[in-house]
């Protein structure tokens, strides 16, 4: 194949491919514009992967379908990925959605991504995970801090406030993995006999939460309870545990169904959650109050919930039976 | 080979002598438990290496077999159905990336690289984030049961060692993918089936990564979309540090075994002494340099004198 011809026949190759993307983005905007001309909400979450976000989606779905509007889903490919999301608040500008509703992979680097919204004059409500910067209509969310405080305290009083633990940490430089660690260390501080015998970390992820655990149980003889700074790791650490014929208090966080199930069969001692489906149904009813000059608050803080083997029903419901409750039951004015 | 066993000495016995808890059985077996599911990911993947080929669907190609286990032996309440789904899965994105490279002649790292993002792609699909979990006990012990004392993934990776051992050695194609990694038009001229020979070795990578889905799944007791992405990048390290060339043609999965054992010790070591989780992405850097290091200088004596 001669040069030239190699080069036509890429050409020819990348026309194909670009038809094929022309006739995708033509289903798309179909789609969108359907019926008579309705709102759009955009709706940002961090990863296809973690359950909390997929119920954050549903309730957001649910949220949408009462309120007469659209939903557009964007969710970054790579977990949690910078970049990827930074590329999706452009793609999303371009199609100019009525309002969006914004969870950042990163509080610090997503700011120059909200600013872009800001520009564009597109309304943004910043959902569960608080962004360190740029213009929102309000903040709706969960103060991880508290929650990770308020289960630690849970376990350490399970422990009659004596004994060993070790702690599971997240993935470094996140930020809600710091405000987990900082909760379960404030609780900590309330109980002097409990002794922290290790704090490493596990990355969010429950493989590498196995492997720590397995390798902490060799290290300490003793170890009464577990902190873990999300249930997936939580999670692990118990099979570590079974694994080992070894028994201990497991705590985790994000109240997922598979965590809720464990504290039902008595494996998981409690779960510490911002409900993530009335996280998911209040983000969008804010979004659409703002867009019909309804009032919303500057900053809505959801109760805390320890979830533990007396108060687990209701969440064990599955979410697609979940009906979102109304704004006012929450947001008392 | 022998040289290669320095490396994890020198940081055995650095443990030894800063842990009480490193040197016991128990520790050992629990190290070689983890080391040998790295292994198993990264079989496959060593032979298609050692024929200066590359699978980077390794790890989404395991995450993917092991949610169809999942769903296949949820669905059935068989553990048969879930080893045929996940071996079946492995199997056919193994021929599919085999296929690509020889058939289309797409270079290894764009085939697999494109196939790793379709399979994550069907894997969020197919699992809408969600987590299949809860299994029955004679599974789970696959990947968290011992057997006479040993945990059963260890019997497993002597199995696949002594198997890989056996095929690299005394077998022709086990010759001939040596042969094709070292210099493939070479090894087409002497009449070697290039094609065919390359496309069996990514069904294999495929395979051995479908095992080691299910092995994970036992182990893990859950299934989600997200569980083989952090396994690629280990597994390919346990390949190149184990000695095994990225140009093909050397190699083996005797290294690749160390390479696994040397980047579980680096996590049990940390984890042991307590070294703090922000320190501890610096640390592994260092001691994989330093392993690789150590080889490289030991074996370059070990030449000189030769």
């Amino acid at each position: 194949m001669t040069f030239g011809k190699e080069l036509k026949f890429r050409f020819k190759c990348l026309g194909l491919l670009m038809f094929c993307l022309g006739v995708a983005g033509c289903g798309e905007t179909k789609d969108a514009s359907s019926g008579t001309k309705r709102e759009t909400i955009a709706l940002f979450t961090k990863n296809q992967t973690n359950p909390y976000f997929e119920t954050v989606r549903v309730a957001a779905k649910a949220a949408a379908a009462e309120q007469g509007v659209d939903l557009k889903n964007y969710i970054p490919t790579s977990n949690d990925s910078i970049p990827e999301q930074m590329n999706q608040i452009e793609d999303a500008i371009t199609s100019r959605p009525s309002a969006a509703v914004f969870i950042p992979v990163d509080a610090k680097a997503m700011i120059p991504g909200v600013e872009k919204f800001n520009a564009a004059g597109i309304p943004v409500v910043n959902l569960i995970d608080r962004a360190d910067g740029g213009q929102f209509v309000s903040f709706l969310g969960c103060d991880d801090y508290a929650v990770a405080m308020n289960t630690a305290k849970y376990l350490l009083q399970k422990m009659n406030g004596k004994g060993n633990v070790i702690i599971i940490e997240g993935q470094g430089g996140s930020s809600n993995n710091q405000k987990r660690i900082a909760g379960f260390k404030k609780a900590l501080e309330e109980f002097p006999n409990v002794k922290v015998l290790a704090s490493q970390t596990g990355n969010f992820q429950r493989n590498m939460a196995l492997q720590v655990t397995e390798n902490l149980l060799q290290a300490h003889t003793q170890i009464d309870g577990i902190l873990a700074a999300n249930d997936a790791m939580a999670l692990g650490a118990i099979e570590a545990l079974d694994a080992a014929n070894r028994k201990a208090l497991v705590i985790g966080m994000n109240g997922t169904k598979e965590a809720i199930d464990a504290v039902k069969t008595g494996k998981l001692l409690a779960t510490g959650d911002c409900d993530g489906f009335l996280q998911g149904c209040m983000g969008t009813m804010a979004a659409v109050r703002h867009l019909r000059n309804l009032p919303v608050p500057r900053e809505v803080i959801f109760p805390i919930t320890v979830f533990d083997s007396t108060n687990f029903k209701g969440a064990d419901v599955p979410y697609e039976q979940r009906m979102c409750p109304k704004w006012e039951s929450i947001v008392k004015d | 080979m022998k040289y290669r066993l320095i490396g994890v000495v020198l940081i055995a016995l650095a443990l030894g002598l800063s842990s009480d808890a490193f040197a016991t059985p128990s520790n050992l077996l629990n190290v070689l438990r983890q080391a040998s599911l790295v292994f198993l990911s990264a079989s496959g993947l060593t032979l298609v290496i050692v024929g200066a080929g590359l699978d980077l669907s390794v790890g989404a190609n395991l995450g993917l077999s092991a949610c169809f286990a999942a769903a296949a032996i949820k669905a059935t309440g068989t553990l048969f159905a879930g080893f045929s789904a996940g071996l079946a899965c492995g199997i056919i994105v193994g021929l599919m990336n085999g296929l690509m490279v020889t058939k289309l002649r797409l270079p290894p790292f764009i085939a697999t690289y494109g196939m790793l993002w379709m399979l994550y792609g069907v894997n969020y699909w197919y699992m809408k984030g969600d987590t299949i979990y809860g299994f029955p006990s004679e599974f789970r012990s696959l990947g968290s049961g011992d057997l006479l004392g040993i945990p059963i993934p260890v019997y497993l990776m002597a199995i696949g060692l002594l198997a890989g051992g056996i095929f690299t050695r005394y077998t022709t194609f086990g010759h001939e993918v040596y042969a094709i990694g070292s210099n493939a038009e070479a090894a087409r001229l002497s009449g070697i089936p290039v094609s065919s020979r390359l496309i069996l070795l990514y069904t294999l990578s495929g395979a051995m990564a479908g095992l080691a889905g299910v092995i994970y799944l036992a182990r893990l007791n859950s299934a989600e979309a997200g569980i083989g992405s952090p396994l690629l990048l280990p597994a390919i390290a346990a390949v190149l540090i184990g000695g095994t060339s990225l140009f093909g043609g050397n190699g083996g999965l005797a290294g690749t075994m160390i390479g696994a054992i040397i980047l579980t010790l680096v996590l049990n070591g940390m984890n042991l002494l307590g070294i703090n989780s922000n320190w501890q992405p610096l640390v592994t850097g260092v001691i994989i340099l330093l392993a690789a290091l150590i080889d490289s200088l030991t074996r370059g004596h070990a030449e000189l004198r030769a």
